[in-house]
């Protein structure tokens, strides 16, 4: 159930409008609504919307996008330091990782996220395994996920699991999604879930930031 | 029958003596033939004689005269950056964000970039195989050159904040389809595929591509059938279940479909028109031969009794695939 006050900021939202969300999400500051309630009851209710409205068969990232792009705009408007990471949910580093430069899967799940009230660290795209070990261990993340749109990158996802291992960070979760990687499975990429979509992928870490897969 | 003839059948809907084998091997070629895969996609020559060679090993039905998705945004002044074993991409974009595309010219494809080499390649695969192999050609849908000559997002993000602007990148992507996908008949391929990634309902919802892609497909199509394609033939990739209606509007004669959509869903939506799909690429890659007899024999199966069908993977093999799982594809149209 949407707050009444929120519906506005939802509306706009999910028609992609990021000029009227940020008017909105000023308007809300403005008569005292709190930034952390703006998010939790206004950013995340849309992205719960647009989560429900995006099967595997319907989603498509010109949509995601528009909506993803306004939230953006509304999180930068009322955090411009970016989400400090006592009011963020937990922490996730995001990359695409060495060997694919193609970033706008990443740049999908990431928006997501964020709309979603996660803290989450891009690392960019072309990233070395170790880069992403030294962040996941550094912002101290709760999960890792990693992007692919073509099959040759497919062996460096494999080397991430052993290396977060190996530095004693075997706690940390592993996500992969994208073209390439989503035709595979969790145990041929040696991670513990792949997404068919973003919101899959954020379903699965609600579940890890709830407990219900600990 | 050959090859070429078996094709034809099969678009016809006629009998065929087994199910047309028609493996997206592109940079695969390369890697079979033991070549760098940049020397590949540069050179003509080199291209045609990978190709050639792997018909050679496999035996399937059709070579592609095809590169990269990048040859048009590098003929039209983008800068590519090359990988020795990957395909290019673009590093830096003909069109700023801010760009007009009025400014820019159709590249004329006897001079632009890489566009000789692959006519290159296309005359030298008709001439070696004689009208007996299908020859096909490639060029970049309307909506994948607009996201190449500026970049997706930008794109993506154009198409919702300033539409006229985006279809007048979409007009001049069209044109340039047009004119490379023309001269590539007149080099010598059967019939220029349009590759059109970006069109995907992942990417773009069903009303865009209604409204905004399909005018543009109808006049790309229309042409290539004037300047003598034997058949269209549009591949968009993924989940096109809501797409796939509109093909023949399009005036596309065969249509491929990805493994998001099933056969038999594939066979409801486009009852008269020659499918081409679906196997999964990353079975190429990871699976067995075992697995991939038994998910292409299903296929052809599928097929059987309805004909009109061209056994392929929804989109490119990888070039890193095991060769031992293409000729366990090819076999299972023989039967085998």
């Amino acid at each position: 159930m949407i707050n009444p006050e929120m519906n506005k900021l939802v509306e706009v939202l999910l028609a992609g409008d990021h000029a009227a969300a940020l008017a909105e999400a000023r308007r809300l500051r403005a008569a005292g609504m709190a930034s952390e309630r703006i998010v939790t009851e206004g950013l995340e209710a849309a992205m719960q919307r647009l989560d429900d409205k995006c099967t595997v068969e319907s989603f498509n990232l010109l949509e995601i996008m528009l909506a993803g792009r306004a939230v953006s705009a509304v999180v930068n408007e009322l955090y411009p330091e970016g989400v400090p990471p006592e009011q963020g949910r937990d922490t996730f580093v995001i990359a695409t990782l060495e060997g694919d430069v193609h970033d706008l899967g990443k740049n999908i799940a990431k928006m997501v996220l964020i709309g979603k009230g996660y803290r989450v660290v891009d690392l960019g795209k072309d990233c070395p395994v170790e880069t992403l070990v030294n962040a996941a261990e550094r912002e101290h993340a709760h999960a890792v996920l990693v992007s692919g749109l073509i099959t040759p990158v497919i062996p460096q996802v494999r080397k991430v699991r052993p290396a977060l291992d190996k530095r004693g960070l075997g706690g940390i979760r592993v996500v992969a999604g994208g073209a390439a990687l989503k035709q595979s499975s969790a145990e041929a990429l040696n991670v513990d879930y792949v997404a068919e979509t973003a919101f899959d992928g954020a379903r699965y870490l609600d579940s890890v930031a709830r407990g219900a897969l600990s | 029958m050959n090859s070429l003839e078996r094709i034809k059948a099969a678009i016809a809907f006629a009998p065929v003596d087994r199910t047309p084998a028609v493996p997206q091997l592109f940079g695969h070629a390369a890697v079979l033939a033991g070549v760098v895969l940049s020397d590949y996609l540069r050179d003509g020559g080199l291209l045609a004689r990978c190709q050639i060679e792997a018909l050679q090993h496999y035996g399937h039905d059709l070579v592609f005269a095809f590169m990269d998705l990048c040859v048009e945004t590098e003929a039209v002044g983008s800068i590519l950056q090359y990988r020795e074993n990957q395909y290019p991409d673009v590093a830096s974009y003909v069109l700023s964000p801010a760009g007009d595309v009025s400014v820019l010219a159709v590249p004329d494809p006897a001079i632009a970039g890489r566009m000789p080499e692959l006519l290159r390649a296309a005359g030298i695969l008709r001439l070696e195989l004689d009208d007996t192999v299908l020859v096909a050609g490639c060029v970049a849908g309307p909506m994948t050159l607009a996201t190449q000559l500026i970049g997706i997002e930008t794109a993506l993000y154009l198409a919702a904040d300033d539409p006229a602007r985006f279809e007048k990148i979409l007009d001049f992507s069209a044109a340039v389809a047009i004119r490379y996908g023309t001269a590539q008949i007149e080099a010598g391929v059967h019939l220029p595929i349009v590759f059109d990634p970006s069109a995907s309902p992942a990417v773009v919802p069903p009303q865009f591509f209604r409204e905004l892609l399909l005018p543009r497909l109808q006049r790309v199509f229309a042409s290539f059938r004037q300047a003598g394609a034997l058949a269209n033939w549009l591949n968009t990739a993924g989940p096109t279940e809501t797409t796939l209606p509109y093909y023949p509007e399009a005036g596309a004669d065969i249509a491929n479909f990805d493994y998001y959509v099933e056969p038999q869903r594939a066979q409801q939506l486009l009852p008269r028109t020659c499918l081409d799909g679906n196997l999964k690429s990353l079975l190429f890659v990871e699976a067995s031969p075992d697995e991939v007899t038994a998910a292409a024999s299903r296929l052809v199966a599928a097929f059987a009794e309805r004909g009109g069908f061209l056994l392929s993977s929804g989109c490119e093999i990888p070039p890193e695939a095991k060769p031992e799982n293409i000729a366990a594809m090819v076999a299972a149209c023989r039967g085998g």
